[in-house]
């Protein structure tokens, strides 16, 4: 069983009066392992912010299904074992932090005793136990998206669905809720992380999908999507026709940069020596090389891309 | 729903309605011993004195029918889209919770708070006029009725609010308002008097969109038996027809109308709010 599952999920918004309906999810078909922290990644407009609210059971498909740990999105079954972090929030801030967890840890239908023990359970975890008494509208920007992760897990779900957590905190901030989805994989929970800070992403994620348009065009582990292409940014004394050809035998992609300069893409690291060995006997002037291994940025871009072209 | 029902009435207490309550607590206390005042300065009989709490008491009955429906107007009509835009219902909406409960609370949240204050408001000035030693159990009796007002009123821009933000609810929940107003104390004289057919139907339409008018005869049934007598009685001239739609008989199935209405604006917005994209 999946944690998350959509079967050729659609949604089309029409326009109340005239315009052009928009399709904002077009035939989207996702798999999300149970346990992993899954990376949800896509361009603005990309259809994301829509799938999550499906998934939340905000906003109903026009065609196709979506199941959240088997059971249908929307349905209480499936509420019951989802946090969720909105991207865009506003916390009554008359509450304490305390009074803000006990309403939504009420909400969740959870008992005064267990409560009460998870509150300060989630406190202590998002960094907030000095300012349990303190009324949310004291808080910073930071602290706030903190309790909103607070309030997300406490009700202890198994998947939790994380929209944009990064977007406001500085680096510590982003550092404490790294720490946060670190804990919830440690105890088996399954993170869904909607965020455009690829580098969080690619430190914190098992898995990723890129949807563009509305669908999904790329989905896989990050080690498999990653590992199999490192850049090699090469400086030879001089660019040659006879070391390029040479080159190309070995990389899958040669790119000349100036006179001097060259870089290259080959499909696994172990290439990176062979590629040199073939410059050096083709006669180039080897002065300098270094590896990159391809980012999920570079992934990414080159997919979204690829996509539009 | 509990948990939603008092959010709803933390926020209203937040919201500066307690402030307004106040207000109005001070007004209706000083109204209740204006009668008093002019006796003072001007003099006047003992029976002008009791006349004018009685004028004092309906005036305060009307301010309190308008003042609570003005409070659940206010509440209601920001209580759904508005704050879906915000943001305040991001968190909330995704916890396991049916739409209807989320929708009743604040429904609920709200009638409690306006029915708070209205009773608190009688209270005020029923205290204040029997202090006096003219005590009026009549708008006691007014109370059930009077308290109608909100939730006919709240109910409506609760309606509204479940596809509308806050400004445009209020507005036509106000428009209606205004309308079954303007038909009953305006159109329904001239249409009467003048025997106008397409005024008198469209008061009868007006009736129809916002039974206020049908509310208010249910709660003048109730104090008017303070007035002196001859005062607010039909002309002494016209045809029977003509008395009747200016002054109809309160009917038993009035009350069924006005909470046949409520039920059904509440079911509608509640449909409405279940169907909608939330986003």
């Amino acid at each position: 069983m999946w944690a998350i599952e959509t079967r050729n999920l659609r949604k089309v918004f029409r326009p109340l009066i005239g315009g052009k309906p928009i399709t904002a999810v077009d035939n989207l078909n996702l798999q999300v392992p149970p346990g992993t922290v899954f990376g949800f990644l896509g361009p603005n407009g990309a259809g994301k912010t829509t799938t999550i609210q499906i998934l939340i059971g905000n906003v109903y498909p026009t065609a196709g299904e979506a199941f959240i740990l088997g059971h249908r999105a929307g349905a209480l079954a499936a509420k019951r074992k989802l946090g969720f972090l909105p991207e865009k929030f506003q916390f009554h801030d008359f509450l304490t932090a305390e009074e803000f967890l006990r309403m939504h840890g009420r909400l969740a239908k959870m008992d005064g005793a267990t409560l009460q023990k998870r509150i300060d359970e989630v406190l202590e975890l998002v960094g907030l136990t000095q300012r349990r008494k303190s009324k949310i509208r004291e808080f910073s920007k930071g602290m706030q998206q903190r309790i909103g992760l607070a309030q997300a897990i406490i009700h202890d779900p198994d998947l939790v669905i994380l929209d944009e957590p990064t977007s406001a905190l500085d680096p510590l901030g982003r550092r404490r809720v790294r720490e946060v989805v670190q804990y919830l994989k440690e105890r088996g929970k399954t993170v869904f992380l909607n965020s455009h800070l690829l580098s969080e992403v690619e430190r914190s994620c098992d898995v990723v999908a890129i949807i563009d348009r509305g669908r999904v065009v790329k989905q896989g582990a990050l080690d498999e999507l990653l590992v199999n292409r490192s850049v090699v940014s090469i400086e030879l004394k001089r660019v040659e026709p006879r070391v390029l050809e040479a080159m190309a035998q070995v990389a899958q992609k040669v790119q000349p940069v100036d006179e001097r300069r060259v870089t290259a893409e080959v499909a696994q690291e172990d290439d990176i020596a062979e590629l040199a060995r073939a410059i050096v006997q083709a006669g180039g002037a080897l002065m300098g090389l270094q590896a990159h291994r391809e980012t999920l940025e570079d992934l990414f871009i080159q997919t979204v891309e690829g996509e539009s072209k | 729903m509990g948990v939603i029902v008092a959010l709803t009435l933390k926020e209203a207490m937040r919201r500066r309605a307690f402030l307004g309550t106040l207000i109005i607590l001070v007004a209706l206390y000083g109204l209740s011993f204006l009668p008093r005042a002019f006796k003072e300065a001007f003099g006047g009989s003992e029976r002008q004195f009791e006349i004018g709490v009685n004028i004092a008491v309906l005036f305060g009955v009307d301010i309190i029918k308008f003042f609570s429906a003005v409070l659940a107007i206010l509440l209601c009509a920001g209580a759904l889209t508005a704050e879906i835009e915000r943001g305040y219902l991001a968190a909330i909406l995704p916890r396991p919770l049916h739409r209807w409960e989320l929708y009743l609370g604040k429904w609920l949240g709200v009638m409690l708070f306006s029915a708070a204050n209205a009773t608190l408001w009688t209270a005020m000035l029923w205290v204040s006029v029997a202090v006096q030693g003219q005590p009026r159990v009549e708008m006691w009796r007014a109370l059930p009725y009077v308290l109608l007002y909100p939730v006919l009123y709240g109910t409506l821009a609760l309606a509204f609010s479940s596809f509308l933000g806050a400004s445009i609810a209020s507005m036509f929940t106000v428009a209606a308002g205004a309308f079954a107003y303007f038909s009953d104390q305006f159109l329904r004289p001239i249409a009467a008097f003048f025997d106008v057919k397409l005024l008198q139907q469209i008061v009868w339409l007006s009736e129809w969109t916002l039974p206020m008018a049908t509310l208010k005869r249910l709660v003048q049934q109730r104090v008017d038996t303070i007035l002196p007598p001859s005062m607010d009685d039909a002309p002494p001239w016209g045809t029977e027809a003509m008395l009747r739609f200016l002054k109809p008989e309160v009917q038993t199935l009035d009350i069924v109308y006005v909470g046949v209405y409520i039920v059904a604006a509440l079911l509608i917005g509640l449909l409405i709010f279940w169907r909608r994209d939330v986003q």
